[in-house]
């Protein structure tokens, strides 16, 4: 099992939801975040004040899928996250050792 | 010490099997919960007897036992405690029952009860601590002698408990007040969950019994003894059904209310624990569907709509919640001190209307409510104070409601009150309590559809009334902002013109969601329309109204996008096309956002509007020249506007119109002047231009509600901008708006919206036409501006407007060479001062540059301007830009040190180029 981290521009969250259902994967999380890779952030202008807006609105995508898709699990978010442009976002992998369903104890990748 | 006598157990366990099934059966067939409550009562009660006949076999003792709480008020639901007490005569007769008592509770439990019983003794009673036992002393309010001793129950009812209860009896009413608002609190104070309980939460069962505890007290205060009759006992004696009641009950929380609330919510919870075989009180999603699937509670029998049965559940929910809430709010409170007390006592009238204030609490004198003004005026100070009516002035409003209908207040008078509880800092508070008493459908009957609406989703945690409530009330709370990303947006409130107009549009915003159409804000429109012609609003405030409706979901999707790609700034701006429209339609999304759920506005999201807000205002400022209406590019908005023209602009029709002038009039014009304008204004301005050939400088009029505003029509010419400018500051106006066009045949459209700080124009309709044949004198440079200004010269014009605004050094002119293609831009926020604008355009113009567009807005003590200026027809070289902003430091400087300039010292020299 894998877990994939993915840091992706907000617009193309729901594109990703739907490429990761249709590759089916039902389960993720999605956290709310900011940050900045190479993309920097930018200056704006406001009110006679120069400010710069540095920390960019993210999402952060997690999910933990079965050896087998995570190679279909990132294909489907590159392509639904990819514009082209700075700042499309990240995907991290990391093993996990197992997975626990807190309801039925049921452990391994049908915890899933 | 007795001991206790045989029972049949196993007998009695059938028995109670039986019971249950039975009203389960009963339940299912009927639907009935007031009567399953009874029935299970009765069997219970029966079985008690049984059983304590039968530990006690031929002896006496002096023992009575009392049915408690729900038990005591015949109210036994299915899986819950039975409560009883075991009243002792004596400490010596408690010792000797100890056994009996001991057997009998085994005994309930044995027979399949959940059995909850107290021991205690008369003495006990009589030293009744309602602020240590709460919960025990407001049982004995719903006391009910089952069997036993007689003697003893009959003193204990008649003599020890009245006389306990009357000695604690204020305790009592504040410590259960105060219970009640800890568990309101737990609910966050709404009775809109999602999945509400129908016991615990507000306006559930324990708030149904909170209102009979409070009036039986309030009875027992007044006549020193029990009342004849408990308070809302209609259900009690099986006599009335559900149909009587409805016909009965006329008026919003009235005790026919209270009690048909009680049949819905007493058949929720039948309903509830028979579905999931244990004691439960959370309606959830899969419980709403069931239950909506078999009527629970309903009048007709069959199936109805999820969504339906639950606004049946919230509008039986809010009656009760209301009533308790006003019954905690009269509770004497425990502490305070006797000066601040003597002070909430304190009783005035508010002027002109039969309503006293007394403390928090609005009552009604003795004189009749017959007039609408007085009414409206009570809700008015409601909004300003967040004061509450008590009762009895809540019933005669309701009363008054009919002979209130026949003549309903409409027009400026209607909206002129609405406006006063829209703009009070409580006004979400009177709202619903307008809405609460039908006093608001009145006035507004379209928002009757969305009275307790349910939106069924995962997002909205409230019903849509209660939801546009929360908006209004989420736009008020910006006064004191709580969180640093709430400050932001607080900023905005005050330079917001018309700050009634957006909480109107809050108000209507989504009363079509009851049509169910799927467009939902076209709906609220056409209703908006409706409003609109009852309250006589002039065109523009339609169109204020009217835009925000349509457009209050724009920056929410404009929020899925990416928020920093300049074609999704240029895209939402279209639904914003002005700086006053973008921050009303921000606070609006923020408000709006905020009231769909307590999580919904994360500071994430909302930090994502604002960078949108920032973005679309810079983009509004360095656009304009960019975008321009070309008449053969865009044939169809030269239809729609030449119509419009015709309709509105004064024309008879649309071949009144002369096409060819028209075309030639919008040809070049930047597109924000066709956004901004409504159709009769550039009818107007149309109508100008045609004029321009007998008279070249064409002037227009225009008061409003918190400004007026002045047109200038004429062809282009150095210093115009400044010299219309000088020539307002001269009357002694205040600018606080300008924005300048032109077209491509070098027409201007000038206007200044200015403030009258003398209220010259006002108080002397006759100086208008002086007022408008000076400026012309000085546009066509009959008089000198500088002439002008010395004649008018007071002490307070030389001297900056905020002497309190403090800015670091001298304000620097921002110079954006990219925005646009034809222009140099030029921003420049400065303290705000009677000669600002003059000084700043007589420098530019000084400097041999022209304004191709200005847009000029204060916000608060700030003038924020943006100029788009050309050399010679081209953009801004460095080393002109380098002399220009020497120009307009050297201005800004001058006008904080307090002394106007003249031409001359900017470098203005008949014209002739200085840079």
């Amino acid at each position: 099992m894998f877990k994939i981290e993915a840091i992706l521009q907000p617009s193309r969250l729901d594109a990703v939801k739907d490429a990761l259902l249709e590759a089916g994967i039902e389960g993720m999380t999605i956290l709310e975040a900011r940050g900045h890779g190479r993309q920097k952030g930018h200056t704006e202008f406001y009110r006679g004040r120069e400010y710069t807006v540095d920390l960019l609105p993210k999402v952060k995508l997690e999910t933990v899928v079965p050896d087998e898709l995570v190679e279909k699990a990132i294909s489907a978010i590159s392509n639904a996250a990819r514009t082209g442009k700075i700042g499309d976002g990240k995907i991290f992998l990391t093993r996990i050792d197992e997975a626990i369903r807190i309801r039925n104890d049921e452990r391994g990748p049908t915890a899933l | 010490m007795w001991k206790p006598g045989t029972l049949p157990l196993p007998a009695l366990r059938e028995r109670i099997a039986a019971s249950a099934a039975g009203a389960r059966a009963a339940f299912a067939r009927t639907g009935d919960g007031p009567a399953c409550l009874r029935r299970r009562s009765a069997e219970v009660d029966q079985l008690l007897r049984t059983i304590w006949a039968g530990v006690l076999g031929e002896r006496e003792a002096p023992v009575a036992l009392f049915a408690l709480g729900g038990f005591g008020r015949a109210e036994l639901f299915p899986f819950s405690d039975v409560d009883v007490l075991f009243l002792c005569g004596s400490e010596a007769a408690e010792r000797d029952a100890h056994e009996l008592i001991r057997s009998a509770t085994q005994a309930i439990w044995d027979a399949g009860l959940r059995a909850s019983p107290a021991t205690r003794t008369v003495r006990d009673c009589e030293r009744l601590d309602g602020r240590g036992n709460l919960e025990f002393a407001i049982s004995l309010l719903d006391r009910r002698f089952l069997t036993g001793d007689a003697a003893l129950g009959t003193r204990f009812e008649a003599e020890v408990l009245p006389a306990a209860l009357l000695r604690e009896l204020p305790v009592l009413e504040s410590q259960l007040a105060a219970a009640a608002m800890s568990r309101h609190a737990k609910f966050g104070d709404t009775i809109f969950h999602l999945e509400p309980n129908v016991k615990e939460g507000p306006g559930g069962l324990r708030d149904h019994n909170l209102v009979q505890w409070m009036q039986t007290l309030r009875l027992l205060a007044a006549g020193r003894a029990w009342p004849s009759q408990r308070p809302a006992l209609l259900l009690r004696n099986g006599a009335d059904t559900l149909p009587a009641l409805a016909a009965r009950a006329t008026l919003t929380g009235s005790p026919g209310y209270l009690d048909a609330a009680f049949v819905f919510l007493a058949a929720a919870r039948c309903f509830l624990p028979f579905r999931s075989g244990r004691d439960d009180n959370t309606l959830d999603w899969a419980a709403q569907d069931e239950a909506a699937a078999q009527s629970i509670g309903l009048e007709t029998l069959g199936s109805a709509g999820p969504a339906y049965w639950m606004r049946t559940f919230y509008r039986h929910a809010r009656t009760v919640y209301r009533r308790a809430s006003i019954l905690v709010d009269a509770a004497p409170a425990d502490r305070g001190k006797p000066l601040l007390r003597a002070l909430r006592r304190k009783r005035t009238g508010i002027a002109g209307t039969p309503f006293v204030v007394e403390g928090n609490r609005i009552t009604l004198d003795h004189s009749a409510l017959t007039d609408a003004d007085a009414l409206l005026r009570g809700f008015v100070y409601v909004a300003q104070y967040g004061s509450r009516f008590d009762e009895e002035a809540e019933s005669r409003i309701t009363e008054s409601l009919p002979a209130l209908a026949v003549q309903l207040p409409e027009g400026p008078f209607l909206w002129n009150c609405l406006r006063d509880i829209l703009l009070g800092p409580h006004a979400a508070h009177a709202l619903r309590t307008m809405h609460a008493l039908g006093l608001l459908e009145l006035l507004l009957p379209e928002f009757h559809g969305i009275d307790s609406l349910v939106v069924r989703d995962a997002y909205h945690r409230y019903t849509v009334d209660e939801h546009t409530f929360l908006t209004i009330e989420n736009i008020h709370a910006l006064r004191t902002p709580r969180h640093e990303w709430e400050r932001r947006f607080s900023t905005l409130l005050p330079e917001i013109e018309r700050r009634d107009l957006l909480l109107l549009t809050l108000l209507l915003h989504d009363t079509g969601k009851a049509r169910r159409t799927g467009d939902h804000a076209r709906e609220s429109i056409e209703l908006a329309e409706r409003v609109f012609t009852r309250l006589e609003f002039d065109l523009e405030e339609r169109d204020t109204v009217r835009r925000l409706i349509r457009n209050h979901l724009e920056m929410s999707h404009a929020l899925r996008r990416d928020i920093f790609d300049p074609g999704t700034v240029r895209a939402f701006s279209e639904h914003a096309p002005s700086q006053q429209q973008l921050k009303m339609l921000t606070l609006l999304t923020f408000a709006d956002i905020k009231a769909v759920h307590p999580d919904a506005l994360t500071p994430w999201k909302a930090e994502n509007i604002w960078q949108l807000y920032i973005a679309t205002a810079n983009y509004l400022d360095r656009s304009v020249d960019e975008s321009r209406f070309h008449v053969d590019a865009d044939p169809v908005v030269l239809a729609r506007i030449l119509a419009s023209v015709a309709v509105h602009g004064g024309f008879r029709d649309a071949k009144d119109v002369q096409h060819e002038q028209l075309r030639a009039f919008l040809e070049g014009m930047p597109q924000r002047y066709l956004q901004t304008r409504l159709p009769d204004q550039i009818g107007e301005h149309f109508r100008l231009s045609l004029a321009l050939a007998l008279e070249p400088t064409q002037l227009s009029f225009r008061p409003y509600r918190q400004y007026n505003e002045v047109t200038l029509l004429t062809r282009d010419r150095p210093m115009l901008f400044a010299d219309m400018a000088g020539a307002l500051s001269a009357w002694g106006m205040n600018i606080v708006k300008a924005d300048a066009f032109s077209n491509a045949a070098g027409i201007i459209v000038d206007s200044f919206q200015f403030t009258d700080p003398f209220r010259t124009l006002e108080l002397n309709p006759g100086e208008h036409e002086r007022f408008l044949a000076s400026l012309r004198r000085a546009l066509e440079g009959k008089v000198g501006i500088e002439q002008m200004l010395r004649a008018r010269q007071h002490p307070r014009l030389g001297r900056p407007a905020h002497p309190g605004l403090r800015m670091e050094g001298v304000p620097q002119p921002h110079f954006d060479g990219e925005s646009s293609s034809h222009s140099t831009l030029i921003q420049i926020v400065a303290p705000d001062s009677p000669g600002l604008l003059r000084a700043l355009a007589t420098a530019i113009a000084g400097c041999g540059c022209s304004i191709e567009v200005a847009l000029i807005d204060t916000e608060g003590e700030l003038a924020i301007d943006v100029f788009y200026i050309t050399f010679e027809g081209r953009k801004l070289r460095p080393r002109e830009q380098g002399c220009l902003a020497e120009a307009i430091v050297a201005a800004l400087g001058q006008e904080r040190n307090g002394v106007s300039l003249k031409p001359a010292q900017l470098g203005v020299v008949d014209g002739a180029n200085p840079v």
